[in-house]
């Protein structure tokens, strides 16, 4: 599930990526991901001119939710299990 | 029978060759009624810049900035290797039509949910 409307909500943890990108972001972002909590909101920063195609992919594919999406700004809440 | 089909392409002036033909070959699949991806990375990004090949012409086939251009009209999709388009610091405001910036994610996507792909 992808939203594309910006929703201010407050994150759990918050991860600048920086200029990271490709298998590089999305392998560190499953890492951060499985950190966290079921049902936790991370607030990602990622200015790779990729991520704005990576990230709904990933999520999809991961079945994490991504709440908001505003590039470079993502919103993305942890899947249950 | 899958109704999508990738072409991965990875040469542009280094293999003109390669690069028409993997073109030629996206426009047989879209033409043939597929969900029809170019996938450009290593040196293939070069040909995601507007005007690159213009002066691309292999004797026996259209100019690529033809095959291009039909593919484009036909529907077809253009990912760019976002991580080999930085490496050569390219624009991406100048891109082709079709084309995005995608990382890898983009492209497992595509082929996870079921996709031949070929190789040039």
């Amino acid at each position: 599930m992808t939203s594309s409307t910006p929703a201010p909500l407050a994150a759990d943890t918050q991860w600048d990526a920086g200029d990271l990108g490709c298998g590089d972001l999305v392998l560190e972002l499953r890492l951060r991901m499985e950190a966290m909590k079921p049902g936790q909101l991370l607030q990602l920063t990622a200015r790779d001119p990729g991520a704005r195609a990576d990230i709904p992919a990933w999520c999809r594919m991961t079945g994490h939710t991504l709440i908001a999406e505003q590039h470079p700004v993502y919103q993305i809440r942890r899947k249950e299990n | 029978m899958a109704n999508r089909f990738c072409v991965s392409l990875t040469h542009a002036k280094d293999n003109q060759d390669k690069a028409t033909v993997g073109f030629v070959v996206a426009n047989a699949a879209v033409g043939s009624g597929k969900e029809t991806l170019v996938f450009l990375s290593v040196e293939g990004v070069r040909l995601a810049q507007k005007g690159y090949a213009d002066d691309i012409r292999e004797e026996g086939f259209a100019p690529l900035r033809e095959l291009m251009d039909n593919f484009a009209k036909a529907g077809g999709t253009i990912y760019v290797c976002s991580p080999c388009f930085k490496k050569r610091k390219l624009d991406e405001n100048n891109l082709v039509a079709g084309a995005a910036i995608v990382g890898g994610a983009k492209l497992v996507e595509f082929l996870s949910e079921g996709s031949p792909c070929v190789s040039y």
